[in-house]
């Protein structure tokens, strides 16, 4: 061989392996790579088994368990718009290069899914493949659902076909050249999506294994609470970390006492999974509070217990702009505490103060409680904005409890004005929020 | 669901789901209508109430979250020393106009100074900025407070 040649192979083959190492990098470890016990098959796992249904309804119906299945799997959030009807899609989602629709699930032959077979189902849910061969885009979550097991899958398809056929087509997505390429989304599942089967770890317990199987395969929490990567993957890296989806901040989840969910009791978390509030933890809103009512609210205890025992064991990351320790209760005067801000102070005296009090610990419940929440000691105030714009309605067991939207009530300037004053009032480091800011959070929600 | 609160100091049962708001109970329920419906959504300040001696907005409390906690209407503010020195003072300046928002108004006015008495201007602004008057009374809810406040005319 020539040395211009062995020149040329040598450079050919470092960037071969570049680029193969670039791509790994870019991919990442898996969602479950963090537990690094022993793996095996599901079929080969004789513990309790981590898929299916909780005890209460190993007698049901294939429909009933799927069901069950698909409330866990929170399908209905994001296939079911703002007043329309279940499943029958529609809900928009706004991204900086356009708009994209869920569809209908309903059995319509025409514009649900009537015409798909088992193996169309699972396509669609494991891989991200059309009935009709066309690529999904991974705003359907296939890239966690593809850890759920077939028997699960199919259970779900036969708890959709046993609703009415609704004819709904989907409204046409936006997206502009080269997003609208949906063949393009080819190359994103062969590097993102596994396409594999939950594999148990025998090196932990049952519970952690059932917990694990509920958050990955099914309530796909890292989808809104793991950053993504440039080519909108998750970065499992920073598994759990927290991120900004649709306009709300998802926070940290991992297991970090000071900005994680580290610090918080197995009840508190329970309490916040099962009714959307834990006392001096906050309340959630947005698409925590959708994810609360239509799937962990309506989940067995177990499996709640589960899921708080697998969250435990994700490693911890901080969020490095995040305060160390939460704000205290606020001064009783509305004199004291806070930063000047006539502007801010006026919206919240109005319109804020009768529910949230002036120490932000609420007259009224302990839902409507402003201490504790990590919202409000966000530096950033994006989830203040945003609750402040579309307000939120909790039913907890005991009482129902609603803010009321002030989106068309006050201007961006207005808004941001009284969130700056509410993060300095109640948190550790108060927003510089600015009208173009709110302008944007309105932007970035999906309806 | 069978509920018990107490209500101007007496025991008051009844039966409602437990997330209908307290102000639906107060009217509907138990026709006690002094206390006023307004926008709903804890905007305007009519439906004021007092939980344990504070302010809140009875159209979004749910009766379920009062709990054991003692609710004050406009009925019974009076027998309280501040609710019967504002009442006072609302008679001597003639605040009222047509009326509708001004039980809230007495309600928040109250608990302001019952919990700060010498209420201050900006005081004032913090407690009263959520209670709207369409009429306009502003001007002399605050100056029936200060007299409330000062035992003198304003």
């Amino acid at each position: 061989m020539s040395a211009a040649a062995r020149i040329v192979l040598s450079v050919a083959a470092i960037v071969v392996v570049a680029l193969v190492a670039g791509l790994w990098i870019i991919r990442g470890p898996g969602p479950l790579a963090f537990a690094d016990g022993p793996k095996i098959a599901l079929a080969d796992y004789h513990g309790a088994s981590p898929t299916g249904v909780p005890a209460s309804l190993a007698q049901a119906s294939l429909v009933e368990r799927g069901a069950y299945l698909a409330k866990a799997a929170d399908c209905e959030a994001c296939h079911t718009a703002a007043g329309g009807k279940s499943y029958t899609g529609g809900v928009g989602f706004k991204l900086p290069f356009g708009t994209l629709y869920s569809t209908n699930i309903t059995p319509d032959r025409e514009t649900g899914i009537g015409n798909y077979s088992d193996q169309d189902f699972l396509n669609a849910v494991h891989r991200g493949i059309r009935h009709d061969g066309a690529r999904l885009y991974p705003a359907m979550p296939f890239a966690s659902y593809t850890t759920m097991s077939d028997d699960d899958a199919l259970a779900i398809k036969a708890y959709l076909f046993s609703l009415p056929p609704v004819h709904a087509p989907a409204p046409a997505n936006t997206l502009t050249f080269p997003f609208n390429q949906r063949w393009a989304m080819m190359f994103w599942s062969a590097l993102f999506n596994r396409d594999s089967r939950f594999e148990p770890d025998i090196s932990k317990s049952p519970e952690w294994n059932r917990g694990a199987y509920l958050a990955e395969a099914l309530a796909h929490c890292g989808e809104c609470h793991t950053p993504r990567n440039l080519a909108f993957a998750l970065d499992n890296r920073q598994k759990f970390a927290g991120a900004v989806t649709a306009g709300w901040r998802a926070f940290n989840i991992t297991s970090d006492k000071a900005t994680g969910v580290g610090a918080w009791r197995d009840d508190d978390l329970i309490a916040y999974l099962s009714s959307g509030h834990a006392a001096g933890h906050g309340t959630a809103s947005g698409p925590m509070a959708e994810a609360v009512d239509h799937s962990f609210s309506q989940m067995a205890s177990e499996d709640i217990r589960a899921i708080v025992a697998y969250l435990r064991s994700v490693p911890p990351v901080t969020s490095t702009d995040l305060p160390a320790t939460l704000a205290p209760p606020a001064p009783a005067s509305h004199k004291d505490g806070g930063a000047p801000n006539a502007r801010g102070k006026m919206v919240f005296e109005g319109a804020c103060v009768s529910c949230h009090g002036w120490t932000g610990e609420s007259p009224v419940s302990p839902v409507a409680t402003l201490t504790g929440a990590l919202a409000v000691n966000d530096p950033a105030a994006t989830n203040v904005a945003q609750i402040v714009i579309s307000g939120t309605r909790r039913n907890t067991a005991a009482d129902a409890l609603s803010m009321p939207a002030f989106g068309n009530a006050y201007s961006d300037d207005e808004i941001a004005a009284v969130a700056n004053y509410v993060t300095a009032r109640f948190g550790a480091k108060g927003s510089k929020l600015t009208a173009q800011d709110v302008a944007e959070l309105r932007k970035q929600v999906s309806q | 669901m069978a509920t018990t609160l107490t209500i101007n100091g007496e025991q008051r049962s009844f039966d409602a789901p437990a997330d209908m708001p307290l102000l639906w109970v107060l009217r509907d329920i138990l026709g006690m209508t002094g206390t006023k419906f307004g926008c709903g959504i804890a905007q305007c300040g009519a439906c004021t109430v007092h939980i344990d001696g504070k302010p809140v907005r009875s159209c979004v409390l749910p009766v379920g979250a009062v709990r054991d906690r003692a609710v004050t209407t406009i009925e019974g503010v009076g027998s309280t020393p501040t609710g019967a020195k504002i009442q006072k003072a609302w008679l001597d300046l003639e605040v009222i106009q047509c009326g509708y928002c001004q039980s809230g108004q007495i309600m928040s006015a109250t608990a302001l100074l019952a919990a700060t008495p010498h209420a201050d201007d900006s005081d004032i602004d913090a407690a009263m900025a959520g209670n709207i008057c369409r009429c306009g009374t502003y001007v002399r809810i605050r100056a029936a407070i200060k007299q409330a406040a000062s035992g003198r005319q304003a």
